[in-house]
């Protein structure tokens, strides 16, 4: 199976120093993969710099072919990569439908017709039952979990190649969480490949193919995703050796 | 009493255009753009040299200078703003105060000092409800309300519009969204203008044309837009009317002379009681 998205000895960060030292990954097309690793060894800084909102420094990101290092955030959208940021993933002071007519209009950059005049179609809606009678609230009045579901809406309208997903759990309660993981999983067999950072690994890993473990802006190891749930040192990887850190510092 | 209360409602109502001006501005470029009554006076005086000097009809005047007053803030924008944009809100304000001196002495230059009018036909005053009322305040009380109820269109019913807010609330997220944000930002300052040139145009009537015409009237343009809440064209709208009516009824207590003191104190209120003004979300830095 090919690979619809490759990185090759990607460097990036903040200010003088590198936060990622040379990643490598490849996400083969239709699949899950999900980045877990201690806070701090540089996840968030990937998932952006794949979104466009951080400069690539050095190394190379490919999807489907076309170089994305030079295209701007809104241009990679435009490509097919879509990012569902953790917090602030929603435009608060808009309403539910204007967040997505916004994605709709703006995310393929004009070219998305409406489907039998709707913002957004029906087999996609039913992945969210309870957006529609949410339309006309402000995204910012929603629960934590109705939240995450409108950004996950958003990111969907336009039918990405990839959809990045950064820690799509976080603060959310045990009901939303289920909900979250297996919609993740509908919307990959759509065909949807899914690149997502998790810090609840033992669920993300259960409907992920692969699993990159990530420590100080490096891959660590880079497995089948049963493999490393089976692991015994599973807290470890993603919490982090003490030692090993200590030791770095 | 209602006579005065009308008359603030009318000076109200003129400071609802740079108002909203003001807060798409700050909601889209975040910061306080003081330049903002210069540009008014410039764009008056824009309106003048066709409409006297050229002898077009003044409708005419200030829809052709609306949009090349729109294209010009543009122009203004890549040249003053764009180089200083990474540094920050504080730098971008400086610049605007310079720029402010710059433009309403260009005003100075070509006009002098002398207040001169717009070549409109006088007309006897009518009364309603024994409220006198002059017909540049009727015209003023009709343009500003098209334009209001115009921009709440764009704003809520257009993708540009609503793009706008989009970026005003989240940048990052607008990004990411698919909206370029230099592209939303030629469109905010293009607004920005029509709405600066009809301010302008209706400040003339209301008064006269004169250099500091624009800058006399930014502390009550701000404190509308802060009363109102920056950022929300909603809040610019209420702030604007309730500062014109307050002030002008001040009068009735204190004298005339103290008026410009009212809008002081409610920008001193608002910042202390309810910062983020009667309609804007709390800031949240992230």
């Amino acid at each position: 199976m090919s690979d619809i998205l490759t990185v090759s000895g990607l460097h990036a960060g903040y200010g003088a120093g590198d936060i990622l030292k040379g990643i490598d990954a490849a996400l083969p097309e239709g699949k899950i993969i999900t980045v877990i690793g201690p806070n701090g060894s540089g996840k968030s800084t990937l998932i952006k710099t794949l979104a466009g909102l951080l400069p690539v420094r050095q190394g190379e990101i490919v999807l489907a072919g076309a170089r994305l290092n030079e295209m701007s955030a809104p241009k990679r959208v435009m490509a097919g990569m879509s990012y569902v940021p953790q917090e602030y993933n929603v435009f608060r002071n808009l309403t539910v439908l204007e967040n997505l007519q916004i994605a709709r209009e703006f995310m393929s950059g004009g070219r998305a017709p409406k489907k039998n005049g709707k913002v957004i179609d029906d087999e996609l809606l039913a992945l969210f039952p309870e957006l529609p009678g949410k339309f006309r609230a402000l995204a910012g009045n929603l629960s934590g979990g109705q939240r995450q579901m409108l950004a996950f809406a958003c990111a969907l309208t336009v039918e990405p190649k990839v959809l990045m997903l950064d820690e799509p759990s976080a603060g959310l309660s045990p009901k939303y969480m289920a909900d979250i993981f297996a919609t993740v999983q509908q919307v990959n067999a759509r065909g949807v490949s899914i690149f997502m950072i998790e810090q609840n690994a033992t669920e993300a890993l259960r409907i992920s193919d692969t699993c990159l473990v990530m420590a100080n802006g490096r891959v660590r190891l880079c497995a089948a995703a049963g493999e490393v749930l089976g692991m015994q040192d599973l807290h470890s990887l993603y919490l982090g050796d003490a030692r090993e850190q200590a030791a770095l510092v | 009493m209602l006579q005065t209360a009308f008359n603030g409602f009318v000076t109200g109502i003129i400071v609802t255009l740079p108002a909203l001006a003001i807060t798409l501005l700050f909601g889209v470029l975040k910061f306080p753009n003081f330049a903002v009554g210069a540009m008014m006076t410039l764009a008056a005086y824009l309106v003048f040299a066709l409409n006297v000097q050229l002898g077009w009809p003044l409708v005419v005047a200030t829809a052709v200078a609306a949009v090349a007053f729109g294209g010009f803030l543009i122009m203004v924008d890549y040249l003053t703003f764009k180089p200083l944009r990474e540094r920050g809100s504080i730098t971008l304000m400086v610049a605007s105060l310079g720029l402010g001196f710059v433009l309403e002495n260009i005003a100075r230059l070509g006009y002098g000092n002398t207040a001169r009018s717009f070549a409109i036909e006088l007309a006897r005053p009518f009364r309603f409800l024994d409220i006198r009322m002059n017909r540049e305040q009727m015209i003023i009380i009709g343009v500003s309300t098209l334009a209001m109820v115009a921009m709440y269109v764009l704003l809520t019913r257009m993708p540009i519009g609503r793009a706008m807010r989009a970026v005003s609330d989240n940048p990052a997220l607008a990004l990411v969204r698919g909206i370029e944000s230099p592209r939303i930002i030629r469109w905010t300052w293009f607004i920005a203008g029509m709405l600066l040139a009809i301010g302008g145009v209706l400040i003339g009537m209301d008064r006269a044309l004169e250099p500091p015409m624009g800058s006399s009237y930014l502390i009550a343009v701000f404190a509308a837009a802060i009363l109102g809440g920056l950022g929300s064209p909603l809040g610019a709208f209420v702030g604007a009317l309730i500062i014109g009516i307050v002030s002008e009824l001040s009068t009735l207590v204190i004298p005339p002379n103290y008026r410009i003191g009212i809008p002081l104190c409610v920008i001193a209120l608002i910042l202390v009681f309810r910062p983020q003004g009667l309609f804007g979300q709390p800031y949240i830095r992230k």
